[in-house]
């Protein structure tokens, strides 16, 4: 296995590099100007140029990819040499004026503490607002994660209670009606049910707040998040329901089952010991296909209820043609993506010991 | 009396001690809490950050106006805005016909206490505003307001010029049009005569810095903002939550009540709530960033906000339908207060175009007609659903040079004028296809370049719609924001839909948008009028004046006349406030000043646990 592993991490250096290179190719010549947004109300063709040279925007394709491929691989960048590059004032003592009096001594405790290093390189930043990309990235996935893991987790174990149910009730009026509702519940838009959702239980009944984070994580757990993780769960069930079911249903027409029921194994044991644990493997499959997107978090619930994560990170960073962040979340999507096909991979193994690595 | 306290053990009276001193932090922090006035709101977007040299969007920079103090600002309850002096001792008047402009600071003023002051009290000086203004054009800062010191004063451009030669900005070397006379003293020679110049100083990015701040935060200057205002930066979720509290080395600041009317029923509250008392009178100050309408509307009639400024239009209607007070706003006592901004929105015509511009009769008149079968009506009333009014020339109301007697009647909508004039100048059906040619019998199709949101789709479905009205195809395209903005700044549009609001409350600001020399800048119309450009150029030199209002009646009349504008709308905003906030008044070029607010307290704990 260790093998296998070392291989499929091995494999993952020219996805990634694919993956950057599309990236790369469809900002620069799709992604439209940021130096226009950034000069702001009234620009002139200086600052125009200007913004390009620190951004790096003005130098050949393959430096910038170059440049890109550096970032990627060390969260840093390296500035642009130009005038423009030095973004620290002088940290000289200025001359003393004895007419105005207006010696500011630069060299203060906070200075020496907080101050650049001067070798030309830095975490890469947002173009907006400056802050550091990888610092946006860890701090924007807590609030993420901490809506989309118990979503993730409450989805699949309700979904799959609830399909081996409707599975063994097969063509009932149970299993029909259920059926409907899923596919009624499938066809509205996640947005309508945040609407209503946020106006009823929010605001008529009172029972939750329509917005809000905090710091401590479990005010955020029981006050601000039940409504967000209701909701996604409640829309992420029914499909998730319907696919289970048609799973269990493959597994309960099987010889092996029907040979399990002849030989007098309880239904219990048929549908949870056999039925469920060979239709683990496409439903651990399409974990698998899920599980990234939790590490981006729902665009639609971080921004109607106000979670500062990472999917409205990226929604803000798109309008303000903000690359440097956008790239870095596409790059991380990707990377995490990666990761977690290989663990998948690798669990079908403990799901089902037939399994094997080669 | 015997209380046996020696016999407890030693434990037991340490449990005691601890209850005790337990006990008091909580009754002294239950105290607090019951003092603590703290005022909730939302924002309807982001915020970028702090750096008053680094910023441009009102949200980051209506926060910064409490952290920084400008040297004059607007008058609170004057109508229109009035400058008044903040940190300067006064507001100065033009010296060497408009060529310079002398502040001088009142001294005493302190920056908020920071460890890069090294435990010291801070004293603003003449200093830090020459710091400021110089960070403006540092390549390094990127300043979205960078244009504002552009070729303007004496000596700066050669000091950008002579660094970048250099190869470095060097904050030390003076520029010969920014002299510091004394410790509180600064100057300004301009290069040539502009009264405007004085507005710059009331904008709320115009504010001095401390250097020492900027180079003790150098990475990240968007998140110390060490001013002398009212209030500090506590605490900074970014995009999320930004809370502000009471600087304490502020001096304090009074309600000037002189310029109040009698018969505003808002400055006549405000005088109550503030009249007399040492200004900031809130705590602290909580906000919440919320760019969906729906939860910042419902955060508001849920308690969780004061109050809900620029409310949605879609959730005007449900607590003042058909404008009268709902049972909800009657019940709650809430108090709604409407406001037409300082801003414009139109459509421009690209002049360089071959079809839509031009110069010549023809030209012109196409232009004219197309003006008049566009129904402004309709985008008032269904686009932004009775929440505007169409503008009637291109200063808006509340800006000095605006004429409440301009009234273009070439703006109006009607198609059978259009018609005729479209008739007279030869674009009629040449191929009886059921479309208006070109006079010269080529297919005239026009285009209407958008940005790829609702708003702008449904003004380019009414464009649509009235063209057809009067035979002419037009096209759209939904372009993202940097495409809309660059195809602009090139030319590369023949149609598109753009707004302003006033950085200052002078109706230069707005007439600039169509001075010839600031095409590839601001004047995305590409208009390049001799005449007008004359006129501008004369304004310029003046005081605000009757002989100024004239030229800019004149410049308005160019505008009409030619036609480079389809003028849109001046959009009214509803701002609903809970009965505790006292003192509210909306500012039409201020974003929020916290200092003139008041909350009562006890009516807010009251609604709240209700």
């Amino acid at each position: 296995m260790g093998a296998y592993v070392l291989r499929r991490l091995w494999q993952m250096i020219p996805t990634l590099a694919g993956v950057m290179l599309l990236i790369f190719v469809l900002f620069n010549w799709v992604g439209g100007d940021p130096s226009l947004v950034l000069a702001g109300k009234i620009t002139n063709k200086e600052q125009i140029e200007n913004i390009k040279k620190q951004l790096g925007v003005d130098q050949p394709a393959y430096v910038q990819l170059g440049y890109f491929a550096f970032e990627v691989a060390t969260g840093f960048t390296c500035t642009w040499k130009s005038f423009t590059d030095n973004p620290d004032p002088p940290k000289t003592d200025p001359k003393v004026d004895p007419k105005t009096d207006a010696k500011t001594d630069t060299k203060t405790d906070a200075t020496k503490a907080t101050a650049q290093p001067k070798s030309g390189c830095q975490a890469v930043r947002s173009w907006a607002t400056n802050e550091e990309v990888p610092k946006i990235l860890t701090t924007r996935i807590v609030p993420t994660l901490t809506i989309m893991i118990p979503v993730l987790i409450l989805e699949t174990f309700l979904g799959v209670i609830l399909a081996i149910g409707v599975a063994y009730v097969r063509g009932s009026l149970t299993d029909r009606m259920i059926m409907m509702v899923c596919t009624v519940a499938m066809s509205v838009s996640f947005l309508v049910y945040i609407i209503v959702a946020q106006y009823i239980f929010g605001f008529q009944l009172g029972w939750f707040p329509v917005q809000g984070w905090s710091d401590s994580f479990w005010k955020n757990i029981t006050y601000y998040a039940p409504l967000p993780i209701m909701l996604a769960v409640f829309v992420g069930l029914a499909p998730a329901l319907r696919l289970y079911r048609s799973f269990f249903l493959d597994e309960i027409n099987n010889d092996y089952v029907r040979t399990a029921r002849a030989k007098g194994v309880s239904e219990k044991t048929v549908m949870l010991k056999h039925v469920l644990r060979n239709a683990m493997i496409p439903i651990l499959t399409n974990i698998g296909i899920a599980l990234p997107g939790i590490f981006v978090g729902s665009f639609l619930l971080e921004t109607f209820f106000s979670i500062p994560g990472l999917g409205r990170e990226i929604l803000v960073a798109v309008n303000r043609s903000d690359f440097p962040v956008i790239k870095a979340a596409t790059v991380y999507l990707a990377m995490v993506t990666m990761i977690i096909n290989l663990l998948v991979d690798v669990l079908y193994k403990a799901v089902d010991p037939r399994v094997t690595f080669k | 009396m015997n209380l046996n306290i020696p016999t407890l053990n030693c434990a037991k009276r340490a449990i005691a001690a601890l209850a005790l001193i337990l006990a008091s932090i909580f009754l002294v922090s239950l105290a607090q809490a019951g003092e603590l006035k703290t005022l909730k709101i939302a924002f309807r977007n982001a915020e970028t950050g702090f750096d008053p040299q680094r910023i441009e969007d009102r949200y980051s920079v209506g926060i910064s106006e409490n952290f920084f103090e400008t040297l004059i600002t607007y008058d609170w309850l004057a109508r229109p805005a009035k400058l008044v002096p903040l940190a300067a001792e006064k507001v100065p008047e033009g010296e060497e016909g408009g060529t310079r402009f002398t502040f001088r600071i009142k001294p005493g003023i302190l920056f908020a206490d920071d460890p890069a002051f090294n435990g010291k009290k801070r004293e603003l000086v003449a200093r830090d505003m020459e710091y400021a203004i110089k960070r403006f054009r540092d390549p390094a800062n990127r300043s979205p307001y960078a244009w504002l010191f552009i070729d303007r004063i004496v000596g700066f451009d050669e000091y950008v010029e002579a660094a970048k030669k250099a190869n470095k900005y060097d904050y030390e070397k003076s520029i010969p049009g920014v002299q510091v006379l004394d410790k509180y003293t600064i100057s300004f020679k301009l290069k040539q005569a502009d009264y405007n110049f004085l507005y710059f100083f009331a904008m709320p990015i115009v504010v001095p810095v401390a250097r020492e701040i900027i180079a003790a935060y150098a990475s990240d200057t968007m998140a110390h903002p060490v001013g002398t205002g009212p209030y500090i930066l506590k605490e900074w979720t970014r995009r999320s939550k930004i809370v502000l509290e009471r600087n304490t080395n502020y001096r304090g600041h009074q309600l000037d009540p002189q310029y109040a009317k009698p018969n505003d029923p808002f400055d006549q509250a405000a005088i109550k709530a503030l009249a007399g008392k040492t200004l900031p009178l809130i705590d602290r100050i909580e906000i919440s960033p919320i760019e969906e309408e729906q939860p910042r509307f419902l955060a508001f009639v849920n308690l969780e906000h004061d109050y809900i400024e620029e409310t949605p239009p879609n959730f005007v209607s449900q607590l003042l339908p058909l404008g009268k007070p709902s049972p909800v706003m009657l019940k709650r006592h809430l108090l709604v207060q409407q406001t037409d901004e300082p801003e414009i929105t139109w459509d421009a015509f690209n002049m360089e175009d071959k079809i839509v511009g031009g110069y010549k009769p023809e030209n012109v008149a196409f232009r004219r007609a197309l003006v008049l079968a566009h129904d402004r009506g309709s985008e008032v009333n269904i686009i932004r659903k009775g929440q505007a009014v169409a503008t009637k020339s291109a200063i808006p109301p509340g800006v000095v040079g605006y004429d409440p007697n301009f009234y273009a009647v070439d703006q109006d909508y009607d198609l059978s004028r259009a018609k005729a004039l479209l008739d007279t100048y030869g674009y009629v059906d040449k191929d009886g296809d059921g479309w208006r040619d070109m006079p010269d019998g080529s297919p005239l199709i026009l285009t209407f370049k958008y940005r790829a949101e609702v708003e702008g789709r449904q003004i380019a479905e009414l464009w649509v719609k009235s063209m057809t009205a009067i035979g002419i195809r037009m096209q759209t395209t939904a372009v993202q924001f940097a495409d809309l903005l660059r195809d602009r700044k090139i030319g590369k549009f023949q149609m598109s839909n753009l707004a302003w609001t006033a950085d200052y409350p002078d109706g230069q600001n707005f007439l600039q948008l169509l001075y010839g020399p600031n095409v590839d800048e601001s004047n995305d119309a590409r208009f390049k009028l001799p005449e007008y450009d004359r006129l501008y150029s004369q304004a310029l030199k003046l005081p605000d004046s009757p002989e100024r209002n004239k030229i800019y009646r004149d410049m308005n009349r160019l505008i009409v006349a030619y036609a480079p504008w389809r003028l849109g709308v001046n959009r009214t905003f509803s701002h609903f406030i809970n009965p505790w906030v006292l003192g509210y008044k909306k500012h039409p070029i201020l974003y929020t000043a916290f200092k003139y607010l008041d909350i009562d307290t006890a009516a807010q704990q009251a609604a709240q646990q209700k």
